[in-house]
């Protein structure tokens, strides 16, 4: 998608470079290319492509069991790896009328938010790392291993925790555990203003994401955004307020913006850090409330996969799942027949999804040094740039990855001294 | 916002054309019990701008995706939407389906509405061969560029089937 599609156009025709970035790097989950259009530093127009890890995961379901689909959900993205399958099992259940025991719920709702936990630590590490603050960045993915570590100690895996099934959960959270999960609430809830000390209150960072990358509520709402992207930019949307479900049916989740940090909403990429960091503090008190209210009883209704499997081969309907994954909605559609294993259809969407055009207008009018924040600000893990290749007339220069990440730190620099 | 309210603002814009309604409640929570809604409409395919005129002049809703479910014949379009968010327990699905002839596989571009449907709109296009009429960009998206192949077509799976082969014997191949 391009500006000229949306009709948003910054200067004239004049645009003097076209700087392709992307679209491959071997470090990104998500490889994507952006075609800039340049007039001297500033970008007047951008051109996605994204699709190059388009792995045909949908075509690949309606082939085999819905088992086997779950752990294909699962598999779809590596930090969002329980986010999937929330989504995954509750379209299945709604489309087969199968009821989730309370403690599953409980259980499925604290592994979705320690990944938030750990997905916004991620990201910030990631700014701060595009910023040239790299002890920032090594203090916050220190801090996020304490979620990583609890979530091996709960599931046995750092990622793709295999929680979910259709109907329940897989795995308890045992009465021995529940110390260390008390223990890392304690020890986020003593971090918080560090956190926010270091990333809010620092005169450089806010000198260099305040007014950067903006997104208007009006437009993140036409161009149906979603997450902490349509959060900062003013929208109170959040799937765990605005149509609750598992444990979030029973604990009042509100939907944070920057208005709850004093500011005014303008979607810039500070707006964005100050949403994760306060869904941080907002994560740790709905693990603490599902700890202490864990209901007791089953942790599936339908514990025999064989038994499962053979339940949802007689199911008949249509159903979606979904989920406030760390990026956003995540969305589930299915469609089940009788006597079929595996789906008649099946559609996913990932907040990413819904977030690429938004990207269109916080390019246009930056800098190319704010590339790289601006490119992460939506959390698409694809921040670490491939290279730049800027054609001027008939002269090419290939820029790397680490060229242009030189040039935004360079900014910050200036910046400080 | 209540299920009931989009419906009838939906049958009074469409009278006949809207062809199927159906209220789906399900109940949320372990402690109290509380509801939510999904909302299935279905109408024909020259209805279909029409009733997300409907909905976006009233009821501002969010755009989720469209999904796509390949019926033989035909191929069901489901625009999903949500409504009233903002509010805890205030949002409601809409599910809008419009069903089209594979003989005759176009639907008009929603986007003169709602200028985030692009993304869905260009994937469906790309991997369905729907003709979205006055889409403001039909390049493909997801897939490669030059490619012409619609995998989510079940009737045009050896197609496709050829395709993913090619492309493991050229990676096969590749130094």
């Amino acid at each position: 998608m391009n500006n000229r599609s949306l009709h948003l156009q910054l200067g004239g025709d004049a645009a003097c470079y076209t700087v392709p970035i992307g679209p491959v790097h071997p470090a990104l989950k998500e490889p994507i290319r952006f075609t800039f259009e340049l007039e001297g530093e500033r970008v007047v127009g951008v051109d996605i492509k994204p699709g190059f890890a388009h792995r045909g995961i949908e075509y690949m379901a309606l082939k085999r069991n819905l088992i086997q689909v779950l752990y294909l959900s699962e598999r779809i993205c590596g930090i969002c790896s329980i986010s999937h399958p929330i989504a995954f099992t509750q379209a299945v259940e709604n489309a087969a009328g199968i009821e989730v025991p309370p403690r599953a719920q409980y259980i499925r709702t604290i592994i979705g938010e320690l990944e938030r936990i750990h997905s916004h630590l991620l990201w910030a590490g990631v700014g701060a790392h595009e910023l040239g603050f790299d002890t920032l960045l090594h203090l916050t993915w220190n801090v996020r291993e304490k979620a990583m570590d609890l979530l091996e100690q709960l599931s046995g895996n750092r990622v793709d925790y295999a929680i979910p099934i259709v109907g329940g959960v897989r795995r308890d959270i045992p009465e021995e555990k529940l110390g260390l999960a008390y223990e890392a609430i304690a020890y986020y809830r003593g971090l918080l203003d560090t956190m926010i000390d270091a990333y809010l209150r620092d005169a450089s960072v806010a000198r260099r994401t305040k007014g950067v990358g903006a997104l208007t509520a009006e437009q993140a709402q036409s161009l149906a955004a979603a997450g902490p992207v349509a959060r900062a930019a003013g929208l109170r949307k959040d799937v765990r307020q605005d149509m609750p479900y598992l444990a979030y049916a029973d604990f009042p989740v509100r939907a944070i913006t920057p208005e709850d940090y004093g500011l005014t909403p303008s979607g810039d990429v500070f707006d964005n850090i100050v949403v994760r960091l306060l869904e941080v503090a907002q994560s740790i008190e709905i693990i603490e409330f599902c700890l202490a209210n864990l209901p007791k009883g089953e942790l599936t209704s339908i514990p025999k996969v064989a038994a499962l499997l053979a339940a949802l081969k007689k199911a008949s309907g249509e159903g979606i799942g979904r989920h406030e994954a760390p990026r956003g909605e995540v969305f589930h559609y299915i469609r089940l027949e009788e006597g079929k294993e595996e789906p008649s259809a099946w559609k996913v969407k990932a907040p990413t999804y819904s977030n690429l055009m938004s990207w269109v207008p916080k390019f246009l009018g930056a800098e190319i040094a704010d590339i790289p924040i601006i490119a992460a600000s939506i959390d698409p893990c694809m921040c670490c740039m491939d290279r730049v290749h800027i054609v001027t007339g008939d002269r090419e220069t290939i820029w790397t990855q680490d060229q242009l990440l030189r040039l935004s730190r360079e900014k910050t620099r200036r910046i400080v001294q | 916002m209540t299920p009931d309210r989009i419906r009838d603002a939906v049958r009074q814009a469409l009278g006949k054309r809207l062809l199927d309604d159906r209220i789906v409640e399900r109940s949320v929570g372990t402690n109290t019990r509380r509801a939510i809604y999904d909302l299935w409409l279905t109408v024909p395919p020259d209805a279909l701008h029409d009733a997300v005129a409907e909905l976006v002049g009233r009821f501002a809703p969010h755009f989720t995706v469209i999904s796509g479910d390949d019926l033989g014949e035909s191929i069901s379009f489901i625009y999903h939407f949500t409504v009233g968010w903002g509010e805890r327990f205030g949002e409601v699905s809409v599910n809008l389906r419009t069903t089209v002839e594979k003989a005759n596989l176009r639907l008009p571009t929603l986007t003169d509405l709602i200028p985030g449907a692009q993304t869905s709109e260009r994937e469906k296009h790309e991997f369905y061969g729907l003709e979205v009429l006055g889409i403001p960009d039909d390049r493909n998206l997801f897939l490669p560029e030059d490619s012409t192949i619609h995998p989510w077509r079940k009737d045009l799976e050896g197609e496709t089937e050829r395709f993913v082969h090619r492309a493991v014997e050229w990676e096969a191949t590749d130094e």
